[in-house]
């Protein structure tokens, strides 16, 4: 079967670019605060304008561009306490179930994100000092949420195979 | 079936699927929506709050801090400042009986201070001193034990991302708790540092001696060491006396931490892509908790479960100690296998409001800072000790000579140290609330 690692580089590929993304995002959110607390001090520049709001919408999408990458490595946190004691194959079932739920989750998160979006749109609501839609920050944050849906669909087909016997 | 009976149920249910191994956030998420569905009756209510949940909870100023902290750490890591560090102890204590443990434990602290990570800081330090260790003729248990307990100053010495998450959950003051987790933080490494010359009296083969050295080679070795403070200074002072608010804080070090990576040659591009992924796992892994437990408590809230039982032990008559005590060794049990971010965000919505309505002869404000340290020390035991202690895994890995119950050992000693210090700060809780107090 030369389909899955084909898949395996896909997933890797785009969880790797959308968390990098993200990364850049924050590095942009870093500097830009950094800025504009600077600016607050020397007093014939002031803040940035409206730094507040650009915090929360680029880390919002940060967080979103994480999910993937998180899950592609198994980065969640669990107890392990009773791994050993249940054996290798009921481990494995137990992994198949968890990414499926992971699954249902990113779908239902992606799924609510883009009608959110909708919601903002059709309302027309924008942040308080700078006016920016909000649909927009929703809609950046989609792309984030589109991805964690896709990697989570891998993991299943990752642990369903780890349990046929397939090295993972 | 009532609210009130789902919400108890879900208890037994969601411990169910934490231990089965489900992620945890995803088993909070799970649970709290299956239940909500239940008490409503209809899945609506649920589906239009995620519409906006978690965008509200991913984009909200309050938890922005956590990845800019979790960046900050990934570029001390970067920055050589953890050796530094350990040679600037080392050059101070060394010439001691068990000196390089100590130098450990004094770096460890240290590297705390700009990093607000257990993990990271174990990684790190771990990464610098276990070969130093090693070399200097220290046992496998002692060096191995002394690097975890030493790691758990990351979240102990502020800033603290657990402290954090306490204080948005608890609505406490973020400032005001890094302030007060100071003085129990020093009171934690110089614990540790007891703890190791009790050891190494009672097994003097366990630990080296090294050279004295001059006072001028131990203060030059200081001088790369100022950053560290400097930042230390800059952020927690910073936040403190109001000039920024944490999540600036948080930025402003992230950048100090980036410049002082970059200046010392540790940043590369692919160095700084490495970064920005490893501190993308672990915003992933927080977030995700702390949606679930968004949902959760939610839920929770739905069927008043954590008010009506804060209002039957308030109606108890408990002794309030009593229930503190009771509340404390519940989280070490949990912390036993459970990391400490999903149990903060798993119990203090429940736990602070009954331990709030109770009397411990101080201000509601004091009450909260008190018990967000004490919450902050017992579910740091957790990462030391088995079966679940991730700070042990971490060094044990690094460590390939040492079998894994040599660290268990090694570690030991030092949740004992950690006990005395819980029993001596709920004893006295000035020893918390006087550098507050006294700064006003």
């Amino acid at each position: 079967m030369r389909l899955y690692p084909l898949a395996a580089r896909l997933a890797e590929l785009l969880a790797r670019a959308v968390a990098l993304l993200g990364g850049i995002v924050l590095l942009g959110v870093m500097g830009l605060t950094t800025v504009s607390v600077i600016g607050r001090a020397i007093s014939w520049s002031g803040p940035v304008p409206g730094d507040f709001e650009l915090v929360e919408i680029g880390v919002g999408f940060a967080v979103f561009c994480a999910l993937p990458w998180c899950h592609l490595n198994r980065g969640h946190a669990r107890v392990d306490l009773f791994q050993p004691m249940l054996g290798g194959r009921l481990n494995r079932v137990i992994d198949v179930l968890a990414d499926l739920v992971m699954l249902g989750a990113a779908v239902l998160i992606a799924w609510r994100l883009w009608e959110g979006m909708l919601d903002k749109r059709a309302y027309g609501e924008t942040t308080f000092i700078l006016q920016l839609p909000l649909w927009q920050a929703y809609a950046a944050c989609v792309l984030g949420a589109a991805a964690f849906v896709l990697v989570a669909a891998f993991a299943i087909w990752r642990s369903i195979r780890a349990l046929r016997g397939n090295a993972a | 079936m009532s609210a009130w009976a789902i919400g108890l149920w879900s208890f037994p249910v969601l411990l169910a699927l934490i231990f089965l191994r489900l992620p945890i956030g995803l088993a909070m998420l799970a649970v709290g929506f299956g239940g909500t569905w239940m008490v409503t009756g209809s899945p609506l209510m649920m589906l239009s709050q995620l519409k906006h949940l978690p965008y509200g909870t991913f984009a909200s100023y309050s938890f922005s801090i956590i990845p800019l902290f979790l960046l900050m750490g990934q570029f001390a890591m970067l920055g050589g400042m953890s050796a530094a560090l350990f040679r600037a102890a080392g050059a101070w204590l060394g010439h001691r009986r068990g000196g390089m443990a100590m130098a450990a434990i004094g770096a460890s602290a240290g590297f705390g201070a700009i990093c607000g990570s257990s993990l990271a800081t174990a990684a790190t330090m771990g990464q610098i001193a276990l070969p130093e260790l090693k070399r200097a003729g220290y046992s496998g248990r002692l060096a191995t034990g002394t690097l975890a307990a030493g790691g758990t100053l990351g979240i102990l010495i502020p800033p603290s991302v657990v402290l954090v998450l306490y204080a948005i959950l608890a609505e406490q003051n973020i400032a005001r708790l890094f302030v007060a987790a100071f003085i129990p933080g020093v009171l934690a490494a110089a614990g540790y540092v007891i703890c190791i010359a009790l050891y190494v009296r009672i097994f003097p083969q366990s630990g080296g001696v090294e050279p004295r050295l001059p006072y001028g080679a131990r203060f030059r070795a200081l001088v790369p060491v100022l950053p560290v403070l400097g930042i230390f200074l800059l952020v927690v002072g910073g936040i403190y006396g109001g000039i920024f608010t944490p999540t600036e804080a948080a930025a402003v070090g992230a950048a100090c931490t980036f410049v002082l990576a970059w200046i010392s040659g540790g940043l590369s591009l692919r160095l700084t892509g490495a970064a920005l992924l490893a501190t993308a796992q672990s915003t992933g892994m927080i977030f995700v908790i702390i949606l679930g437990a968004a949902v959760f408590n939610g839920f929770l809230a739905l069927t008043q479960v954590p008010q009506t039982v804060a209002q039957w032990t308030g109606a108890q008559g408990f002794s309030p100690w009593l229930v503190l005590w009771v509340v404390l060794l519940i989280y070490l049990a949990f912390g036993m296998v459970m990391d400490s971010l999903s149990m903060i965000l798993l119990t203090v919505p429940i736990f602070y409001p009954v331990l709030a309505m109770l009397d411990f002869g101080m201000s509601a404000a004091d009450f909260g800072i008190w018990f967000g340290i004490l919450v902050l020390i017992v579910t740091e035991v957790g990462l030391i000790t088995p079966p679940v202690g991730m700070n042990l895994f971490i060094i044990n890995a690094m460590a390939r000579d040492v079998p894994m119950s040599h660290t268990f050992a090694g570690a030991l000693p030092f949740v004992i140290t950690d006990l005395i210090r819980l029993a001596a700060l709920v004893a006295f809780p000035v020893l918390t609330l006087a550098a507050v107090n006294w700064l006003g």
